[in-house]
């Protein structure tokens, strides 16, 4: 690993300080608590905070920010810290604060479906709870340790992406600790206190807080939808030679909305874990897989979701392409279909081969550049001798959604650290120029996304941060303007 | 003798491949139902990432090797103690740093002990004690038989192993011997071995600790020291007083013994001809073979703690260190057929009159009783405490008592059902079998 870069002193004063609104147990400047906020498991250089603290109420939040702001001092908010895009390592020091200790369920509304959670409330947590009522939310592949709230106000994406949405279109209402320290509310809690089911019919001010890195406050509360479990799965999954073919069925079974999730991936990311380096892919396996996940109410709508499902396959087969129906990898399948999944989860599907070190290259494309972005993504990640794991998923209702590489690498060795680095941010260079927008995107693509970005878009994103960060403390430098 | 016993240096490849997802938190199970409990004790006492299970430790690993943290900072150098060695995180985690995740932990402390720093001075005693007495307790070498001395009072005395040959060396264990609570397991597992007339004896006053409690605070020499004192000690009972099974009912002992031992290159050597084995794996075979059967009743609602050292510890991992299978140092797959999970439990269920709740954290999810890796000597308070959260889980499951099979882990719940005010009392299982074993028929 890259050597630490050296801190500035410690200011005693500041620890009593933070001691004073925490407790003293739970503000500290030692060395070894904030080395472990140093880093992640992405490329990005580690940089160590210059105090952590953890808070446990809203109104410590708000002293910890008036005081932050007062002082000028930058906040790092921190929940799980499993992002692969550095967003919790500092990049101007500052104060770490953790708020995993903030973990209630404060309500699930099960007539209304809805659930009120605070920030450290985990995917692992939420989802034996919502089990209790047989409802569910958008799952991601990440650790069932990872932050329900932190992923779905980064655009996080989920198991019912297809159904439903993004996760943080699954956002209801929210409470907000701003950068200043007041309390504000958007959405329905705004207007009624213990109302937390929508964001309409009011301004969607919840866009202040969503997307922006932690950059414009602290959610102290969150409400999303939740949805009933449907009892029967079905899972649906083919394979194609070429992305080509692949991006052709998923273009047809999208239109028709019966799945849950529509997902394709490489071979690559098809193997748990993924090589690391590059190993060529047998010449007699499908170079691309699919797995289609439908939930239904009763045998009949499965049975009805089938028969949609074979309609498109049998036109696949006529256009030609390279479509088979095929068994998907065992291990992998569980992966994708059992979340929170410790297996993607615990990055076994990921870097188990590689060790330490994951990044991408996540982002939204339109679906119809996919395969000319998946033909060079290929070609750079193969000549830094990285593997193409590249997976494609289909968003609700549209012929758009995500596509990224997951792309492990061996973090000890900081050759390998840059050679990872170096590939994803070229990459990423061709989905931009294709239309596609990084999320939870590292510094290194905030720059480039600005690079391209509409003057009036900078200077609206300047204006509203300044609006609500006037002394720009809240993770500082995350958007690269 | 040499031992193998790896330093942090030699263990860099592995904590490297800490990928910092942080799956180790918490232990999380599909089901469905799914479930997700913490499984971190210091995580949950301290909060901080670094505190926090393995990802933590893999933090400071790295932080000791780049130079960036220092052993003789006296925060970092309690920080590193602030673990009880559970590996409660061990068995969350899914890659290639799993299997020596406790191995880098002790590292860690090694290393601190080398330099000079560790470990903790609460903890100096225990060291001390172990060099002056040969056991952590302070206790001078004549009270290791104290407990024994009801057995001489009612004409059953103890065979003493030294001065007559048996097939059996019940090897009891410091905790066991010293710590007045924990007496009740030699006791009971004494009376048993003598109502079933089994052929066995102890070492007495020449019983010298198994070195678990100097290899969890990483005192590797001091190990080495009382570890191959044991080697040749077992070996000559072997060869002289005709051992061929070491009895032992702590699970400190056991899992020493079993498995740090294999760290001398003259294990197979010295055990050639022994076997070690817990006292619920002893007895299980015995009720299996139709030799133990429970005859009276014993009407209570009971729950089981798996101990750390019984359970996970004893997982054994197989990895590819050369890379010909799959890569160098892959983590390829985990036997637990080691661990005691459903012996003691089938014997449980055995006894009549028993009605058995399990708690949520189970096997080798067990939520750790706070005692283990020092934790115990070096932040009392705390270890209670956290045996007060195991035992409100005990509480929970409307069981009025909890039975486990670690003298440690029984002395801790009971400061722990203390602690919380609880009604609930702690019990080894040799105490639940002895109660409704029938005495000898003369």
């Amino acid at each position: 690993m890259t050597e630490m870069p050296k801190n500035p002193e410690v200011d005693e004063r500041i620890v009593k300080e933070l001691q004073s609104i925490v407790g003293e147990k739970n503000a500290t400047a030692a060395k070894h608590v904030r080395y472990a906020y140093s880093y992640d498991m992405s490329f990005v250089l580690p940089k160590m905070p210059d105090y952590v603290v953890m808070a446990e109420t809203v109104e410590q939040i708000q002293n910890i920010m008036k005081f932050a702001n007062k002082e000028k001092i930058p906040v790092v908010p921190f929940t799980a810290g499993t992002n692969i895009g550095g967003l919790c390592i500092p990049e101007r020091g500052g104060i770490l604060l953790d708020l995993k200790r903030m973990n209630k369920i404060i309500k699930i509304d099960a007539e209304s479906h809805y659930a009120v959670v605070e920030p450290g409330v985990s995917h692992g947590q939420l989802a034996e709870a919502l089990f209790e009522h047989k409802l569910r939310f958008g799952w991601p592949v990440g650790p069932p340790s990872a932050s329900v709230s932190s992923c779905a106000i980064n655009h996080g994406i989920g198991g019912l992406n297809a159904r439903y949405g993004l996760n943080s279109q699954e956002i209801t209402s929210m409470e907000v600790v701003l950068p200043t320290g007041e309390l504000v509310r958007v959405g329905s809690c705004a207007i009624v206190e213990d109302a937390w089911h929508s964001t309409l019919p009011l301004p969607k001010l919840d866009g202040l807080f969503k997307g922006w890195l932690g950059s414009t406050g602290i959610v102290t509360k969150l409400g999303i939808a939740v949805h009933p479990i449907p009892p029967v799965l079905k899972v649906f999954t083919v394979s194609c030679n070429n992305v080509q073919d692949m991006y052709s069925y998923m273009n047809n079974l999208a239109n028709y909305e019966i799945c849950d999730d529509l997902t394709a991936v490489s071979w690559w990311l098809a193997q748990v874990p993924i090589p690391y380096p590059y190993r060529e892919k047998p010449e007699d396996a499908p170079e691309w897989f699919s797995f289609a996940n439908t939930n239904s109410f009763t045998e009949k709508e499965k049975e009805a979701r089938e028969e949609i499902w074979q309609m498109v396959v049998d036109e696949e087969v006529k256009k030609g392409t390279s479509l088979k129906v095929t068994e998907y990898p065992e291990e992998a399948l569980k992966a994708r279909t059992q979340l929170p999944s410790q297996i993607v989860g615990s990055t076994k599907n990921y870097c188990k081969m590689a060790g330490a070190g994951i990044s991408w290259p996540g982002t939204f494309t339109p679906a119809n550049k996919w395969s000319p972005v998946y033909t060079e993504w290929k070609r750079i990640l193969i000549e830094h001798k990285l593997s193409p794991s590249v997976r494609m998923s289909m968003y609700r209702g549209v012929h758009y959604g995500m596509l990224r590489a997951m792309i492990p690498f061996n973090k000890q060795i900081p050759e390998e650290n840059e050679n990872a680095r170096h590939a994803i941010v070229e990459c990423l260079k061709v989905d931009l120029d294709n239309g596609g927008i990084p999320y939870k995107p590292p510094v290194d693509f905030g720059h480039e996304i600005n690079k391209r970005a509409h003057p009036g878009y900078i200077e609206l994103l300047k204006r509203v941060k300044m609006m609500l960060d006037p002394n720009d403390i809240m993770n500082p430098g995350k958007l690269a303007i | 003798m040499d031992w193998n016993i790896p330093s942090l240096k030699d263990l860099e490849h592995y904590f490297w491949r800490c990928t910092a997802c942080g799956t180790c938190r918490s232990a999380y199970d599909y089901g469905p139902p799914p479930t997700a409990r913490p499984i971190c004790p210091a995580g949950t006492e301290f909060g901080f990432e670094g505190y926090y299970s393995s990802k933590g430790k893999a933090a400071y690993a790295r932080g000791i090797m780049d130079g960036t943290l220092d052993l003789d900072d006296p925060e970092f150098l309690e920080a590193i103690y602030k673990c009880t060695v559970c590996a409660g995180c061990q068995n969350q985690c899914q890659v290639d740093y799993k299997p020596h995740i406790p191995e880098i932990i002790e590292a860690i402390r090694r290393e601190a002990v080398e330099k000079g720093a560790g470990p903790l001075q609460s903890q100096q005693n225990l060291v001390k004690s172990m060099k002056n007495y040969n056991n952590p307790y302070q206790g001078p070498r004549r009270v290791r038989n104290e407990w024994t001395r009801p057995f001489k009072k009612a004409k059953k005395p103890i065979k003493n192993i030294n001065k007559s040959p048996a097939s059996v060396l019940f090897y009891v264990g410091c905790t066991g011997a010293f710590n007045q609570t924990a007496r009740a397991v030699p006791t009971a597992t004494a009376e048993i071995f003598q109502k079933l007339d089994i052929d066995f004896g102890i070492l007495g006053e020449n019983e010298v600790c198994c070195g678990s409690t100097a290899m969890r605070l990483g005192d590797a020499a001091e190990f080495k020291r009382v570890a191959t004192a044991n080697l040749e000690t077992f070996k000559k009972l072997h060869e002289e007083r005709g051992v061929s099974t070491i009895v032992t009912s702590c699970a400190g002992c056991y899992r020493a013994i079993k498995k740090d031992y294999t760290l001398s290159s003259d294990f197979d050597r010295m055990m050639a001809g022994i076997e070690v084995i817990h006292t619920v794996d002893f007895l299980h075979r015995l009720v299996k073979e139709g030799k133990l059967t429970f005859e009276k009743e014993l009407p209570w609602t009971v729950t089981y703690h798996d101990p750390c050292h019984t359970g996970r510890h004893l997982n054994k991992f197989q990895v590819d260190r050369e890379g010909t299978e799959l890569w160098e140092g892959a983590y390829v797959d985990i036997d637990e057929s080691e661990c005691l999970y459903d012996k003691p439990r089938e014997i449980l269920q055995a006894i009549p009159g028993i009605k058995f709740k399990e708690m949520d954290r189970i096997r080798a999810n067990s939520y750790c009783c706070g005692g283990g890796g020092g934790v115990m000597t070096g932040f009392g308070d705390w270890a209670a405490k956290n045996a007060g959260i195991r035992i409100t889980e005990a509480m929970e499951t409307g069981a009025e008592k909890v039975v486990t099979t670690c003298p440690f882990c029984h002395y801790n719940l009971n400061e722990g059902a203390k602690r919380t005010g609880s009604r609930m009392t702690v019990h080894d299982l040799t105490e639940l079998i002895n109660a409704v074993l029938p005495e000898k028929t003369p």
